[in-house]
């Protein structure tokens, strides 16, 4: 495996995702996330949708005959911090089927190669319920594929997840100001975890993209309507039960799971919003990128 | 009730738990399945446990009503029979009746003729055929189980032994040879009325009925005649109604009559009157009965009536079960 597999794996995957102007915006989209910049000028260049509009040059704009923008010398890099569980949850399976740490190693892979791309060092909260650990942001692509194969590394033999407690170690360890950018699944949201995000708001900016999970009575209900396909029993990834298919086929099983997922959704997103977070949301490795830009866009107009 | 494949239930309970061992071995790999995080959000609802427990229910009772048609089966595949000794009674006798025509035995014969008249009622399988001899022997009907024709000739054969009735012509063709009462040709024209040598599928009799006076030059003395018979695996039971030995000597006719009945495995039966001879009859027929039946034999009946029905039914139940599950 070549040192940096991971990270060119991502790279290749933006690469056919988005084409190359979509690609610029996503740079535009990450250069918005951090308010208040330096007024230190350095430069102008082209234009790209998801560019402020406020910084474009008019009058270079008219001299020049297309929009441009000014650049500034930052006075500061920004840090960003990736937080993602390595618990043996993530070592399940996603909406699409594919496991949920190969969309988490997608996602923190993207944010990562904006981040180098902009110059910003990136480092890693990651842990489980045998503890938290952290790599220090740097810079440079072995770094980066240092920390995704961190969150590769994840398997059933993993310990299991916890994720509040990555959270916690970020608002003791961490002091400045940083960009937060945290993976999860479909996590329960409790009071804890509320105090904690908005805690952790008051000092950072925070992404949050949800891997979304397997959708058990999808997967029950397909192995019901082909079958001559053999389904191939869920077994729980934490607790190794197994799904009994035919009760969780039943009509009352199947819309008890609805409404429940549809109020768990709803109490994640509504704690997300109270403590100021953008979520995105993502059920793929292929989804990666729109989602992540979506979530740059609706961080940029909500923020 | 005794199983008579008793092996297989062991087998089959062997062959059916080295299978349940090996569906939870492959039960118990965890390879086929899919790794997926939270069911606990699925299994923890009350409906999932709700409807868990109603498909627990609706499991056990299949795994026991399979359980109970495996046992069915294979109570039944055991072949469980009940078995009995029975003596079976044959009926594969033919009786010929062989009588002296001579003028001193006329009596005697309307009481034989008239025994088997009555006993041909109560004849199932086997066959009579009467034949009478006097210097030669003639045929009146041959071994048949018509018991019509029978029951008629004999009639009419007592009609006129005992001279009720006066038919010209019944003693046709026994007066044919030169003497009287050639007892030894007798005998052995009666053995000639069994079809074929002895296959030992019939058992064969001669009853005899004669004083054994002979008069004039016999082709076969009776010991000839007597081992004929032996020939033709018949038994000869001999009737004198008129013994009239002087002393033991050998060569006096009752005694040669008794030798040559014994010599056939029959008996000798010297009558007083013509009145005991219905009784003397009855016994040797009684006697020809008790000697004829056959060896005990253990017949066994199976009786998978109950298992099959109870595997039939449990079958009933899985299908009825089946089918809820499937809803």
């Amino acid at each position: 495996m070549a040192m940096t597999s991971l990270v060119h794996h991502v790279r290749s995957k933006m690469f056919i995702l988005a084409h190359r102007r979509a690609r610029g915006m996503l740079d535009g989209e990450y250069g918005s996330v951090f308010k208040g910049r330096s007024l230190d000028f350095d430069d102008l260049r082209a234009y790209v949708p998801g560019d402020e509009v406020r910084d474009i040059d008019w009058k270079a704009s008219a001299r020049h005959g297309s929009p441009l923008i000014r650049r500034y010398i930052a006075v500061r890099q920004h840090h960003v911090l990736l937080v993602a569980d390595t618990g043996r949850n993530m070592a399940a399976e996603s909406l699409s089927g594919e496991l949920k740490k190969d969309i988490a190693v997608m996602a923190l892979g993207v944010i990562g190669s904006l981040a180098l791309g902009h110059g910003d060092p990136v480092g890693l909260v990651h842990g489980h319920a045998g503890g938290t650990a952290a790599l220090p942001a740097a810079s440079g692509d072995a770094a980066l594929e240092r920390l995704l194969r961190t969150v590769d590394a994840v398997g059933a033999g993993s310990a299991a997840s916890a994720p509040e407690e990555q959270l916690e170690y970020v608002a003791r360890t961490y002091r400045r100001r940083m960009l937060l950018f945290v993976v999860a699944d479909e996590s329960v949201p409790t009071e804890r975890t509320e105090r904690l995000l908005r805690r952790l708001r008051a000092q950072h900016e925070i992404l949050w993209l949800t891997i979304l999970d397997a959708d058990l009575t999808e997967l029950v209900q397909r192995g019901r309507r082909r079958p001559d396909i053999q389904p191939r029993p869920l077994r729980d990834i934490e607790r190794h039960t197994a799904v009994i298919g035919p009760v969780a086929a039943s009509a009352r099983v199947l819309a008890a799971y609805e409404l429940a997922r549809t109020e768990r959704d709803a109490a994640r997103s509504a704690m997300l919003r109270r403590a100021g977070i953008t979520e995105g949301r993502v059920g793929s490795a292929d989804g990666v990128v729109s989602a992540i830009f979506a979530l740059l866009e609706r961080h940029r107009r909500g923020g | 009730m005794e199983l008579m494949l008793w092996w297989i239930i062991p087998c089959g309970l062997g062959g059916g738990a080295l299978f349940i061992w090996r569906v939870l071995r492959n039960e118990s790999r965890v390879s086929g399945s899919r790794s997926v995080a939270h069911t606990d959000r699925l299994t923890s609802l009350p409906e999932y446990r709700s409807a868990l427990r109603r498909h627990l229910r609706l499991l056990v009772a299949m795994v026991g009503a399979s359980v109970v048609v495996v046992l069915g089966a294979l109570t039944a595949g055991a072949r469980p029979v009940t078995a009995e000794v029975v003596i079976p009674e044959q009926h594969s006798r033919d009786i010929m009746l062989c009588l002296d025509t001579s003028a001193s035995m006329s009596s005697a014969d309307a009481a034989v003729v008239d025994v088997f008249g009555e006993l041909v009622t109560r004849f199932d399988g086997e066959r009579i055929g009467l034949m009478m001899f006097d210097s030669s022997a003639a045929q009146v009907f041959p071994l048949t189980d018509d018991y019509v024709l029978v029951r008629e000739e004999l009639t009419r054969a007592k009609g006129i032994f005992d001279g009720s009735l006066d038919e010209q012509g019944f003693f046709a063709g026994t007066g044919i040879a030169p003497g009287s009462s050639l007892i030894g040709d007798g005998l052995a024209s009666c053995t000639q009325g069994f079809p074929g040598p002895d296959d030992g599928t019939r058992s064969r009799s001669v009853v005899l009925a004669t004083d054994n006076f002979v008069s004039g030059e016999p082709l076969f003395t009776l010991a000839e005649a007597a081992s004929l018979a032996r020939d033709k695996g018949a038994t000869v039971y001999a009737l004198n109604p008129g013994d009239f030995d002087y002393g033991d000597a050998p060569d006096q006719p009752g005694a040669t009559l008794r030798d040559a009945a014994e010599s056939t495995g029959g008996a000798y039966y010297s009558v007083d009157s013509t009145e005991s001879v219905a009784g003397i009859v009855r016994s040797v027929q009684e006697t020809e009965v008790a000697a004829m039946t056959g060896a005990p034999q253990r017949i066994v009946t199976d009786q998978a009536a109950w298992p099959l029905a109870i595997a039939l039914l449990a079958v009933l139940v899985l299908l009825g079960i089946a089918w809820r599950v499937e809803r």
